[in-house]
């Protein structure tokens, strides 16, 4: 009895120490909650506590999210009580559209472009006369310190025909040549991903309605040989990163992915850089990340992640593109090597209707 | 006036946490075997948080069944290879996976040995393992590949490779025949079973002379080389299959429950284990770490050349099949490509088994003899194996015989035990020295033998250790027992047999019919 005593007599000091503190700096400035949902590829940047720090001192924001997949937040979540959905790609967007649910405003934050993660091994030397790996094979080609897959219909052939990686000349490997991705059906990079390739077979040219059901057996046949998939793109490049080219010669990830790793693992980075290989496909599809604004406050929000300060450190620190329009990124400012000042070559993903159709055939519906 | 409700549950939050962190809290982690080198470091940092860590040790089949059954026990999972928790956590309850370290599975060929078979400095494929196995110039150990990771990955990476590496595994290639005969041939091979990777090690330790060669986590090899050297005995050399090796990730993972504290403290352990320190400690401990698995660290002391090791080479991995094609290849191992198990089941009917110990001897019987069961667990029986029950008291009761894996066959069995009461002393070494009798007769070439022997009390009356020891050196076949603990059973009785016949003994007074499962899940 006497310990409960205790107990309630410091609860009540605490509370009233508490509220004093409260009402005091309330005084000072107002912080407001915004409650959304957001695709994973973002909670590297929003756990950030420099990037909290901003949001808070700057703006008075703290964002209160919970981590949804993008396709999944658009369809199916609820929205009652939450201010913004912050997917990774702009078929959710259109989705939403289409649902007839509340839309106070959408703007375009950050993009990353799709790219490929491999191995020098698989690569190869770009050395005059002494070319190896794909760049042999005329796959890939090095311009401006760049990897460019300057060939991707050609890279799907070779996986098409079944070829092995001794048929390119990498001995190394054994087995055929693939590229692992996440599942389509499950996270947002395998989706795009699929999009690119449903393009490239179209003849590199997006994809209708009309045409996609002429492609589907071979996209089902490309996406049945790659056996179990992840179903998180953080995931699938921890698994490369910590496998190495035995395992894993060839991913698909987000540009933004290498770049987090490189400034999170700093003094790790000269070891990882010389082995690593980041390959930007020609044509490349860009992972958005659209702000639906639900509220009032979802969009202060929009306005406040516009903000020169937030993007500029989006940029650097966790490897986003500027989503917005007139805006550049400069590389100089990163130390992961090989990362292009532009991306030129991106096309549009097929539309919501067409992704649909790929995503039920693939879950065999 | 929501913010002031607000502020106050965030007060009493606090107020409660630092009621708690005065009182040491527990945070359990489910774990494969193989993890047991790093349990210190694991409990030391719990320690320091104010957690009191406990690891239990499973394998990765039961981790895989309780997710997929959602009864898990415990805060956190780490299983040997995520694709474990892509096969079971259906329910998605595991949270934050991520690998602390990677491992090769191997084999590991005494270095006289592998000198004279001409494995070293060489480029080892399965087809070169395949010739070895067939001109029985090479016999190994490895887990069973539907009670353990280390087996498993060896199991599917061996399909992968004599498959020629396709793009991935699919039903079709599970039932063609000519690769059932080769996987069937390399099984033939195998001359010790056993449930866990950890547990081959012991067993490879505890009898060094008795075993040529044994595949596990290379992590593993190095542990029993480092025990080998300091006893002055020859060292296991390191063979990575070239055309595929399976690589275990060991994915650490958060079991979802709304337990914020517990999984503020799960961020934390998982944050140090991956901080450079810790993995350069655990790089010590043999384990890969670092991008692509090589740290900058590595000692050549511990990754040792002259072991065969090296972290250079390239480690071409099987491509994950799809988690239905891994299970019925899982399925197909059990029942048909597995070396057949020939088991003896000394059973004690005793009087002091009466009422409950009875109880859940029948029960934990029924599990392993009824395939509908048994098939849950991955334990069922092949058409090959061979099956003897011999219920004992102070006396030695007829045994019981069923031959393949017929289910009436087995089901009648069944009934047989389960018509028997318990009466009389014990005596645990004439049933034993009768199954080993029972086991002699047969081909030991071609099914692993095992004796399994269940008991409740001391041994008082009838035949002693000397005479057991006496039997079992004169019949110099590798005959290991393993002996369920219950009730009032002398432990010390229970482990001398063990450390005789390079067997084991497993508790069953917590839960007998798990310990039955891990006796059975040996050969």
């Amino acid at each position: 009895m006497k310990q409960k005593l205790v107990g309630i007599i410091i609860l009540s000091i605490i509370i009233a120490a508490g509220l004093v503190i409260y009402v005091a700096s309330s005084g000072t400035k107002k912080t407001i909650v915004v409650k959304g949902y957001v695709g994973g590829e973002k909670a590297g940047l929003l756990e950030s506590e420099d990037f909290k720090k901003i949001l808070k001192d700057k703006f008075g924001v703290i964002i209160d999210y919970t981590k949804v997949g993008s396709i999944e937040m658009a369809r199916e979540t609820k929205t009652t009580n939450i201010d913004f959905l912050w997917p990774s790609n702009m078929i959710a967007l259109e989705i939403f559209k289409e649902s007839n649910k509340k839309l106070v405003k959408s703007e375009n934050i950050f993009n990353s472009p799709i790219v490929l993660y491999s191995w020098d091994t698989v690569v190869g030397s770009e050395e005059p006369g002494k070319e190896t790996g794909l760049i042999k094979a005329g796959i890939v080609q090095k311009i401006n310190g760049t990897y460019y897959i300057v060939d991707m219909p050609r890279l799907i052939q070779t996986i098409m025909e079944g070829k092995k990686w001794s048929d390119l000349n990498i001995n190394e490997l054994y087995g055929k040549v693939n590229v692992m991705c996440t599942d389509p059906v499950k996270s947002n990079s395998g989706n795009i991903f699929a999009g690119l390739l449903a393009n490239l077979l179209n003849n590199e040219d997006v994809v209708d309605e009309s045409l996609i059901d002429k492609h589907m057996p071979n996209i089902l046949s490309f996406f049945k040989r790659l056996g179990y998939m992840e179903s998180s793109s953080g995931d699938l490049f921890e698994q490369y990163l910590r496998t190495g080219v035995g395992a894993k010669p060839l991913i698909v990830g987000y540009e933004n992915q290498m770049v987090e790793f490189a400034t999170k693992y700093k003094d790790y980075w000269p070891n990882v850089k010389e082995k690593v290989r980041i390959l930007y496909p020609v044509p490349t599809i860009w992972s958005s990340h659209p702000l639906i604004a639900l509220t009032p406050a979802g969009t202060e929000l929009i306005k406040i992640l516009s903000d020169e300060e937030i993007q500029q450190f989006a940029w650097e620190k966790h490897g986003f593109r500027t989503g917005l329009i007139g805006v550049q990124n400069n590389p100089k400012v990163l130390e992961v090597v090989g990362i292009p000042e532009k991306i030129e070559k991106v096309m549009q993903m097929p539309s919501a209707k067409v992704m649909d159709k790929i995503i039920k055939a693939l879950e065999g519906k | 006036m929501k913010r002031y409700i607000m502020l106050i549950f965030i007060l009493l939050c606090s107020l409660f946490s630092i009621h708690c962190s005065s009182e040491t809290n527990k945070f359990t982690i489910i774990s494969g075997s193989e993890n047991k080198s790093l349990e210190e470091l694991v409990k030391e940092f719990g320690k320091k948080n104010g957690y009191d860590v406990e690891i239990h040790y499973k394998g990765s089949v039961d981790i895989m069944l309780e997710l997929e059954s959602n009864s898990i026990s415990g805060d956190a999972v780490w299983p040997a290879n995520s694709f474990w928790l892509a096969l079971g956590d259906k329910q998605k309850k595991v949270k934050n996976a991520k690998s602390i370290m990677t491992s090769p599975v191997v084999l590991g060929v005494k270095a006289g040995l592998a000198q004279k078979l001409g494995l070293i400095d060489k480029t080892v494929n399965v087809q070169d393992i395949l010739k070895l196995v067939e001109e029985k110039k090479l016999k190994f150990m490895m887990t069973s590949a539907t009670q353990s990771n280390s087996g498993a990955s060896l199991y599917l990476s061996l399909l992968y490779a004599l498959l020629e590496n396709p793009d991935v595994i699919t039903k079709e290639d599970l039932n063609r025949a000519d690769l059932k005969e080769r996987i069937k041939l390399i099984f033939s091979g195998v001359n010790r079973s056993s449930e866990s990777s950890g547990f081959l090690k012991e067993l490879f330790l505890s009898h060094p002379e008795g075993f040529d060669a044994m595949v596990n986590y290379e992590a593993l090899i190095i542990e029993t080389n480092l025990e080998l050297e300091k006893r002055g005995l020859e060292p296991l050399h390191v063979i990575y299959i070239e055309n595929t090796t399976a690589m275990s990730d060991s994915p650490l993972g958060y079991i979802h429950r709304n337990e914020p504290k517990k999984e503020e403290f799960f961020e934390k352990l998982q944050d140090y284990l991956l901080s450079e320190q810790t993995q350069n400690t655990i790089t010590s401990y043999g384990r890969r770490t670092g991008v692509s698995g090589v740290s900058s660290k590595t000692d050549t002391g511990i990754f040792n050349p002259n072991w065969g090791i090296s972290t250079d080479k390239i480690l071409t991995a099987m491509r994950v099949p799809a988690p239905e094609v891994i299970k019925e290849a899982l399925t197909l191992y059990q029942t048909t490509l597995r070396k057949p198990s020939l088991t003896v089941y000394c059973l004690d009917f005793s009087g002091s088994m009466a009422g409950s110990g009875e109880q859940q001897l029948k029960e934990a019987m029924k599990t392993l003899l009824l395939q509908d069961t048994a098939s849950k667990y991955l334990l069922q029986a092949a058409p090959n194996d061979i099956t003897i029950v011999i219920p004992f008291s102070d006396r030695t009761f007829a045994s019981m015989r069923v031959n393949g894996n017929d289910k009436t066959a087995l089901l009648e069995l069944f009934n047989k035990i389960n018509e028997k009461k318990p009466t009389g002393g014990t005596d645990i070494y004439s049933p034993v020295i009768i199954a080993l009798d029972k086991i002699i007769k047969e081909n030991t070439e071609t099914n692993i033998p095992a004796i399994v022997l269940m008991t409740d009390g001391q041994s008082n009356t009838g035949r002693n250790f000397q005479a057991l020891a006496e039997h079992w050196r004169r019949a110099g076949i590798d005959i290991p027992v393993f002996s369920i603990l219950f009730g009032e059973a002398d432990e010390k009785q229970l482990k001398e047999i063990a450390s005789l016949t390079s067997g084991g003994v497993f508790d069953g007074r917590t839960n007998l019919i798990t310990a039955f499962r891990k006796a059975k899940g040996q050969n």
